[in-house]
């Protein structure tokens, strides 16, 4: 608790106990409630999953609380072995949360008038959706970050990430043995919406394109995770020279 | 109920995702990106998403390349939560029928 009420002088507009009912923290975590919803299914099938490649209820939970990073724990975990590629799983984690770089760049100029200390606490809790909140709000209040406000959003996301995520590693022996026999294909549902998410039309989809034919004739023929650099990088070097001939 | 190997895996994930964090925060603010490496950039993680799920679509097995269609489908159209459901029932429906 010591953390939370720390956080309290964060707002300087704001006196109110960060949290309270019409404080700026107030604010966030209300903007944040659909986003929470949002997050529920993505967690349990990811927690129910992690179980299964043997994560315990211990594990799940320090992943997701320590990464939070959705993608890259979709993507650690699908790749995930007993023991692990340690190598293969951190490269990839690089590499999913790579956009992280652009949009830390892009929330720079609304961090400006906050100690370094406060911005760099503030990042842990940046993934998609606090930053596109954050971004959406400073806007609105002329170019300045609320921290009351995103420390809001940030507690109700992070939260509803890590419980659900721990609560799908409880429940996912349990819904594995039910629905076995499609259970599995929940995860490629997860990425394609994902990858819908993502979508900015077919000429920027042509680098997935190529990820998807390289990363495919690779598994064919190389037994292991190969598949996994071939795709990857074949897809970023094929956006890469695709980029010059825009 | 914590296995070293995990734990290292995790640190090291956690760790490097810090990075991303704060790196563009740190390093880049001043900066303007090349539009070139921006749009590189933009596509990675699509790039790593598809590519983790491209054995699904290599598989081979007809009921599960169906399925996976029709997931496609699902998943251009609808949220998530009725997306994994259409997925699992499909695949769970198409691997009695056809045999999996």
């Amino acid at each position: 608790m010591d953390e939370v009420l720390e956080v309290t002088d964060f707002s300087s507009a704001d006196t109110r106990p960060w949290l309270a009912r019409g404080s700026e923290g107030w604010r966030g975590l209300r903007d944040s409630v659909p986003v929470m919803l949002g997050f529920v299914p993505f967690a349990l099938v990811l927690g129910a999953q992690a179980a299964e490649k043997g994560f315990s209820v211990i594990e799940v939970p320090l992943m997701t609380g320590l990464n939070f990073g959705g993608g890259s724990e979709f993507a650690a975990v699908e790749l995930w072995t007993s023991p692990p590629h340690i190598l293969l799983i951190v490269a990839i984690t690089f590499l999913v949360n790579s956009r992280h770089l652009l949009m830390g760049a892009t929330l720079a100029p609304l961090l400006r008038h906050l100690p370094r200390r406060k911005a760099l606490m503030a990042l842990f809790f940046m993934c998609d959706e606090s930053w596109a909140m954050a971004l959406a709000d400073a806007k609105k209040a002329g170019g300045k970050l609320s921290l009351g406000y995103f420390f809001g959003v940030a507690f109700g996301l992070y939260v509803s990430w890590v419980v659900f995520t721990t609560i799908g590693a409880f429940a996912g022996p349990l819904l594995g043995d039910i629905t076995r026999y499609g259970f599995d294909m929940a995860f490629p549902a997860v990425f394609l919406v994902m990858l819908a998410g993502m979508w900015k039309g077919p000429n920027a989809a042509l680098p997935w394109l190529v990820s998807l034919v390289a990363a495919g004739a690779v598994h064919i023929v190389i037994p292991g995770a190969w598949y996994v650099p071939a795709g990857a990088l074949s897809g970023v070097l094929s956006a890469f020279l695709l980029a010059r001939n825009q | 109920m914590i296995d070293p190997l995990y734990l290292t895996a995790i640190i090291l994930m956690a760790t490097v995702t810090y990075l991303t964090r704060i790196g563009g925060y740190l390093f880049l603010r001043n900066r303007t990106l090349s539009p070139r490496l921006r749009t590189v950039m933009e596509s990675a993680p699509g790039c790593v998403l598809i590519t983790v799920i491209a054995p699904d679509f290599v598989s081979g097995r007809p009921a599960d390349l169906l399925a996976l269609f029709i997931t496609l489908m699902a998943a251009t159209r609808l949220p998530i939560l009725p997306t994994v459901l259409v997925a699992i029932a499909s695949a769970g429906v198409l691997r009695h029928v056809l045999g999996g």
